[in-house]
Parts: structure tokens; C-alpha cells; sequence
């Protein structure tokens, strides 16, 4: 009965003292009025690839709370190593065994901001993402941003016109094939050359993103060794 | 283990104590008792079982508390050599996973790294920022003896070194002004607690930490609360702070004797569920051990048998470890194909009827044409019984015919196929006797009711189903063994030796399988526990042999087999 309680004053608290703290600009707000489901939510760091974006975390407070970490996963889609490109699970060591029960929600959702500015590549979440992030992070960073202005809202490459209506025109211009090349992180041309080769769309994107066929990484693939994946 | 006076006097202390606890806990009365040792004398043909036969391996059973000595002993005497507490000797052994001898090396290099590594001390910060003062250099040498030397040199040693005391055993330090607790946010906790980092937090919530760790996460180092604090929590502030929980504090003692246990080769924690003993075995302790014997050992309960060398099997004699383990291997890499070896029904190959086993026995009869059969061979029982039982052999001249390629293969899992089948069948008869025996029992039990026969005149029935078991199991293994072994003399004796225990046996599982009327019972006693004898002791010499034959290093090997010589007639 007193852990019990204890949880539930140590979660008002923390919610209570995010609210009145302006400056750090996280929010967290409950899901159902449930103070042990929550929604966390900040904004991409600047001079990122993620910069610009809003970032919604799914937060659930396990019943030792603050004893056991909190679960937490990103519910806005991130392109980034530490984090599933499919899932939003993240790989972070204070989620797990560096937890400490002095950490908060607050804190912790601070971790994940600084995470999206320094990744760990060697402690993948996402193997294929991690790769890309390795090979050519010029590309890397080129589809981090598009998916930070897919999915998290960010302001397109120009900066100016960050207005919803901007980005809705942005998007609309691209057919969905171009889209879904810009998300995968390819090149409208690498992918064409296989689906002239008579390969279907979805398998080659499918494809040229295992075998990483991005940026500098795609000179030292062959094209027989792509023709022999597609043939699988 | 170097003196071993106090292990054996606490081994014995606790012995006396459970036969007294047997004696106020079992019903069996004086009477009883008399009875068992008359019926112990039926088999009086076994040399007493005190003296220690040449395929056991000499052992020990610790409890728990045995173990707690040991690590006892170990703490106090780096303590002693390193000049420190025993909490921080405890700390530091655990960091160099009981090492004495690479911790000693490693702290007189660097007793500073050492310290912080272990969890003792704060890491310290670069040395250019600590102001220099002689009278604390001085006076930090002199209460070095009594505690972690690097921690106190961050302050004066006098008040130093009664913090660092106070701390170490936390006598809860009342707060002047209200205390918030970061954890809980409470203000009204009146005690709070710390490690010598001086990190305060409530004692409650503490408590719950310490909790959390030992019991949902199994974790016996365990780091203070603050965030990037590398300190570990002391054997004194974990107990004391846990006084009110002696769950918790009994599950972080066995936590730590498990980890000791684990570093050290000599000693192997019971894997029985929820069992505290530790098994003492230095004999094999080492891997080259372990191509000289079986280690089966049991802890102070003596069900809870297992092998000291490998997690296979309780009791694979009298075939090693390493060779038990490659048959396993092959046995799942051709499960498939043997699957229906396994299979509970077979055709008489007389009349095509289909017949399930049902008992041990491989002395089928077809119910309806009357076929006497061997189970395994399919063969005429006539064949097995009174002749020699050729059973356990497989001809290997039709794999010396084997002309091509494709017929090689065929006699390799065919010839795999001979001695798995034989391996499974006993495994599969031995569970199938313990149903069979179950079925015996209660009947018996209804005859000692009807008739006239006390409870101990009916055990002889027991008696053989236990035998049986044992034997078939060591017969299951002598054909994962006969598998390996290079065709020469010594196998022919072994194979030889496997055929008189399994005549033996399959002549006692009969025995037992047969009908019992009441009045045939003290004929029927009679000639159990003699078949029952014999039945131990063929197996006495199969162990017997197989083991010596392992010290005298006379088997060969068909394929490689570790620490033993390169096989030179390979197998197919
Ligand atoms: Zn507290
Ligand atoms: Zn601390
Ligand atoms: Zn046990
Ligand atoms: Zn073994
Ligand atoms: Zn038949
Ligand atoms: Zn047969």
C-alpha cells in the first residue's frame, strides 16, 4: 500500500513540476486519465537532422516505479540506429539496467532528446538504419530529415514555409513511388535501374535498403550481387 | 577448503540435526526400523556401502551456512592482508570474482582503482585538483589499517573517519530540517540512510530498492540510488537496512554463495529447484578429470542427484561426459530420421497384428497368434532367452561388405540406428517399469490387507523396480558408449558384459510383470531378490569394468574424443 502510493505522489509530482517548468519544453500529459499511461513530448534539437520535428513518446510507469524504469517508445515515426524505424522501441542503457530511481520522466525524455543528437551506432536498435548511419551519413542525414518532416511535422529543406498547408503541398508533389524511395533513404535512379530490369517496385526498395545501396556504400555493391538478391 | 576441520564439523553438526528432526517427523516406529535391516540382509550379497567403489567419486555436501564460512574465511583473510574492512574486502573479492590471489596483485598496483572499480570508494577526482596538506597525507596512513584507504583522504581523517563508520553501518541519522525524499517526494520520512558517498535518501525507500534488486532482478551488487553513483552497497547496510526482511536478506545471502560456488571448480550448487546445498568435488575439478570418471554426486538430499562435470544427465554411467554429450548431439542432429524408433506400436511380423508395449519387457507375445518376440530385433524370442542374447550386438561385417558409396551410408545410420534403438528402448522401458511397478504396488498393498504378510515382506517388489530402473539407465548409456567405441578386444568385453546385465534385466523386468496370487508370494520373494542380486551385481561389473577401463586408459575411441589420442580406426 505505501509503494503504491508512493508511485502515484512521485507521478503527480513529476507531471505537476513538468507543467511549471517552462523552459525545458517537454510536456507530459496522461492517456485516459491514467496517471501511469502518458504521453511525452518534446521537440527535435536543433542543428539535427531532427530539428523542427515534435516527438510524441509513449510512456507507462511499471508498478515498482521508481525501483524498475520506466517503458518508454517513440510513438512519431524516427529514422535514427538506436531507435526501430518499425516499432519506435529505443535502445538506451537508463531504460534498462542504468536505470536509477532518482531519474524521472522529465529527465529521462531529456535523455531521448540528447539521443537524438549523439546515436550510438554500435548499440543498434535498428541494424539496417545503423548501417546507412555508418556507411553515408550524408544520405543518412538527407532521410532523417524527410522523415522528420513526414512524420514529426518539421519545416521542409527551404525553412521558410513551415506552415502545415506548406508541408501538405511538399508532400502532395511527390508521387507515392518517390515517397516511399525518400523514406527508404535511396536514389530515385539506383531504384529505377533494377525496376527497368523488370524487378517490382516494392521488391527493390525492399531490397537496395538491406544491402544498404546508399550514397559511397552503393560503389561497392555489384550490380550481379543486387540482380542475385532480387532472384531470392 | 584448505583447513578442512571446520567444514567437517559444520557437515556434522547439521547431520546430527536432521536425523533428529527424521526421527520426531517419520512415523515409522522401533519395529519398523528392525524390519527394514532384515530386509536389508536379503541383499547382503552388496559390499556394505561405506566403502566408496571405484566408479563413485569421493564428494561433499555443504549447507548453505558451510559455504557462508567459506566465503567468511576468505574475506577475513584479505582483510587482514589488505589492511581494510571486511565489508570492503567482501567488495573487493567479489569484484575480482573471489580471486584472492589476482586481487591481492591487482590492489597492491593500485589500491585506489581497485577501491573505486569495486564499489568502495567514489571515483576520485584527478589528484592536480586535491589541495596538498601534510597533515592529512600523514594521519590518512594511520586509520588506513581500520578502512578503505582512498576514501579518506578526501577529509580530515578524524571526522573522516567517523563519518565514513557511521555510514558504513547505517545508523539512520536523524534530519534537523525536513528532509524531501527524490524518490518517494515524501517529507515526513523520518530516517534517512546513505552509503559512504553520503547520497541520502529515506530508509523506506531504500528498502525498497535493496528489495527490488535482490528479488525481481537477482542482483547482489548493488549500486546507490543516485543517478551515475558507482558505490555498492556493503553486506552490513544491506542486512541491517533489510532487518525488518529476512526473505530478502536470506535470498541475497544465497545470491553471493551462488556467485562464490560458481568461481570456484571445485564446488557446484545443487540445481534442484529451490535447494541451498553446495556439492564439493575437487577431484573433478579439472577437465582432464573428466576423461577418467563420471562425477555423479547428490547433494545432503540423496534424490537430488546430478553429474559434478556436465548438465546432461543425473547419472550417465558409466559412459564419460564428453562422449555422452557427442551422442546427444548426434541423436538430436538424426532425430528424425530415428523418430520412429520412438513409436509405441509395432506389427507382429507373423501375423501383421498391431501391438503396443505396454510393460518394460522385451518379451512380446502376440495376442493373437501367440509369437513370442524380441521387442528390439523384431527377432523369435526363442533366439534371446535361453541362447546367447545377441541383442545388443550389431554384425558390423555389413558394414565391411558395404561395396559403394551409397551402401556405406546406409550401414552408417543403419549402424547408428542399432545402437539407438537400443539407447531409447531403455530409457523408454525404464519409465514404463516405474508405471508397471506402480500397478505391482498397489495390488501388494490389497494382498498384505487379504492375507497375513506385514508391509516389509511386500517391499521386495520395490526393491527390484528401483534396480531396474538404475540398470536400465546404465544400460542406456552403455550403448550411447558401445556407439563410440573402436571394435577390439575391450569392446567385445564390454559389449559382453552389457549383454549379461541386459539378459539379467530383462529377466527380472519379466519376473515382476508376471501375475502374483497371495499364497505364491513367499516363493515368489524368494526368487526376486535372487534375480534381483544377480541383477546388481552384473551391474557392479559393468561399472566396474567400464571405470577401470577408463583409469587404466584401455578404451578406444572411434572418432575424436577430447584428451584422449587421436582415434586411429575411424567409424564409417
Ligand atoms: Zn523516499
Ligand atoms: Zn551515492
Ligand atoms: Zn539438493
Ligand atoms: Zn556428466
Ligand atoms: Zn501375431
Ligand atoms: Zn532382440
Amino acid at each position: 500500500m505505501a509503494m503504491e502510493s508512493a508511485r502515484m505522489r512521485r507521478v503527480k509530482k513529476e507531471i505537476l513540476d513538468c507543467r511549471n517548468d517552462k523552459s525545458s519544453n517537454i510536456s507530459i500529459d496522461m492517456i485516459d486519465d491514467n496517471p501511469y499511461h502518458l504521453k511525452g513530448t518534446f521537440f527535435g534539437p536543433e542543428e539535427t537532422a531532427y530539428e523542427g520535428g515534435r516527438y510524441d513518446v509513449d510512456i507507462v510507469v511499471p508498478e515498482s516505479y521508481p525501483f524498475q524504469p520506466v517503458k518508454m517508445k517513440f510513438i512519431t515515426k524516427v529514422y535514427h540506429p538506436n531507435i526501430s524505424s518499425a516499432s519506435g522501441a529505443i535502445c538506451l542503457d537508463i531504460l534498462k539496467d542504468a536505470w536509477s530511481p532518482v531519474l524521472t520522466l522529465k529527465s529521462t525524455l531529456i535523455s531521448l532528446q540528447s539521443l537524438l543528437c549523439s546515436p550510438e551506432p554500435n548499440d543498434p536498435q535498428d541494424a539496417e538504419v545503423a548501417k546507412h548511419y555508418m556507411t553515408s551519413r550524408e544520405s543518412f542525414n538527407e532521410t532523417a530529415r524527410y522523415w522528420a518532416q513526414i512524420y514529426a511535422g518539421a519545416p521542409g529543406k527551404g525553412g521558410g514555409d513551415a506552415s502545415a498547408a506548406g508541408k501538405e503541398k511538399e508532400a502532395a508533389g511527390l508521387s507515392e513511388s518517390s515517397r516511399a524511395i525518400a523514406l527508404a533513404g535511396l536514389s530515385e535512379e539506383h531504384v529505377n535501374k533494377f525496376v527497368d530490369m523488370g524487378f517490382g517496385f516494392s521488391k527493390v526498395v525492399e531490397t537496395l535498403s538491406r544491402l544498404n545501396y546508399r550514397g559511397d556504400n552503393a560503389k561497392n555493391i555489384t550490380n550481379e550481387r543486387v540482380v542475385e538478391k532480387l532472384l531470392e | 577448503m584448505s583447513s578442512e576441520g571446520s567444514d567437517v564439523d559444520f557437515y556434522y553438526d547439521d547431520d546430527d540435526e536432521m536425523i533428529v528432526d527424521d526421527d520426531e517427523g517419520s512415523a515409522i516406529s522401533e519395529d519398523d526400523m528392525d524390519g527394514i535391516d532384515t530386509y536389508r540382509d536379503d541383499y547382503a550379497a552388496q559390499p556394505s556401502s561405506s566403502k566408496r567403489k571405484i566408479y563413485e567419486v569421493e564428494f561433499d555436501t555443504l549447507p548453505q551456512e558451510a559455504v557462508e564460512g567459506l566465503i567468511r574465511k576468505d574475506v577475513e583473510y584479505i582483510s587482514s592482508i589488505l589492511g581494510v574492512e571486511t565489508d570492503a574486502a567482501s567488495l573487493l573479492l567479489r569484484h575480482m570474482n573471489w580471486n584472492k590471489e589476482k586481487l591481492i596483485e591487482r590492489y597492491m598496483e593500485d589500491s585506489a582503482a581497485q577501491s573505486a572499480k569495486a564499489g568502495i570508494a567514489p571515483v576520485e577526482p584527478p589528484p592536480a585538483q586535491i589541495p596538498p596538506s601534510s597533515s592529512r597525507s600523514s594521519s590518512s596512513r594511520s586509520v588506513k589499517t581500520s578502512s578503505a584507504p582512498k576514501r579518506v583522504t578526501r577529509r580530515t581523517t578524524a571526522e573522516s573517519a567517523l563519518k565514513a563508520k557511521a555510514l558504513l553501518t547505517p545508523e539512520p541519522s536523524v534530519e534537523p530540517e525536513s528532509f524531501l525524499c527524490p524518490i518517494c517526494c515524501d517529507d515526513s520520512q523520518p530516517k534517512t540512510l546513505s552509503l559512504v558517498c553520503d547520497h541520502k535518501f529515506c530508509a523506506d525507500c531504500w528498502v525498497h530498492h535493496l528489495k527490488n534488486k535482490i528479488r525481481v532482478e537477482g542482483d547482489y551488487s548493488i549500486k546507490c540510488m543516485a543517478s551515475g553513483c558507482t558505490l555498492i552497497a556493503t553486506d552490513s547496510f544491506v542486512t541491517s537496512t533489510l532487518a525488518e526482511e529476512p526473505e530478502s536478506v536470506e535470498r541475497y545471502k544465497e545470491l553471493i554463495v551462488r556467485s562464490f560456488v560458481a568461481a570456484n571448480k571445485a564446488l557446484k550448487f545443487c540445481p534442484y529447484p529451490s535447494c541451498t546445498y553446495t556439492v564439493s568435488c575437487p577431484n573433478a575439478a579439472t577437465k582432464s578429470a573428466l576423461t577418467q570418471m563420471v562425477p555423479t554426486v547428490h547433494c545432503a538430499t540423496e534424490s537430488h542427484k546430478f553429474c559434478f562435470g556436465c548438465p546432461i544427465e543425473s547419472d550417465h554411467r558409466p559412459v564419460i561426459c564428453g562422449v555422452a554429450k557427442m551422442w546427444l548431439k548426434k541423436c538430436e542432429d538424426d532425430s528424425e530420421t530415428a523418430n520412429w524408433i520412438k513409436s509405441n506400436t509395432k506389427e507382429c511380423s507373423k501375423c501383421q497384428s498391431t501391438i503396443e508395449k505396454n510393460g518394460g519387457c522385451n518379451h512380446m507375445t502376440c495376442r493373437k497368434c501367440k509369437y513370442e518376440f524380441c521387442w528390439v530385433c523384431m527377432g523369435p524370442w526363442s533366439e534371446h532367452g535361453t541362447t546367447w542374447y545377441s541383442c545388443n550386438r550389431f554384425d558390423e561385417a555389413s558394414g565391411i561388405e558395404a561395396r559403394d558409396a551409397q551402401a556405406r551410408s546406409r550401414a552408417s545410420l543403419e549402424r547408428y540406428l542399432h545402437y539407438y534403438n537400443r539407447w531409447a528402448n531403455h530409457e523408454q522401458s525404464a519409465k514404463l517399469s516405474a508405471d508397471m511397478y506402480a500397478k505391482t504396488e498397489k495390488k501388494m498393498e490389497e494382498m498384505q490387507i487379504t492375507s497375513n504378510l506385514s508391509w516389509i515382506e511386500v517391499q521386495f517388489a520395490k526393491k527390484a523396480a528401483d534396480e531396474l530402473f538404475k540398470c536400465r539407465m546404465t544400460l542406456k548409456w552403455t550403448y550411447a558408449m558401445a556407439y563410440y567405441l573402436q571394435k577390439d578386444n575391450e569392446k567385445e568385453i564390454f559389449e559382453a558384459n552389457q549383454s549379461d546385465l541386459e539378459q539379467a534385466v530383462e529377466s527380472l523386468t519379466e519376473l515382476l510383470e508376471s501375475p502374483i496370487e497371495a499364497e505364491d508370494i513367499p516363493v515368489l520373494r524368494q526368487k526376486m531378490t535372487d534375480k534381483t542380486v544377480y541383477v546388481q551385481k552384473r551391474s557392479e561389473i559393468m561399472l566396474e569394468d567400464t571405470a577401470k577401463g577408463f583409469l587404466e586408459n584401455r578404451w578406444r575411441w572411434n572418432v575424436n574424443v577430447d584428451g584422449f589420442e587421436p582415434a586411429t580406426v575411424l567409424a564409417d
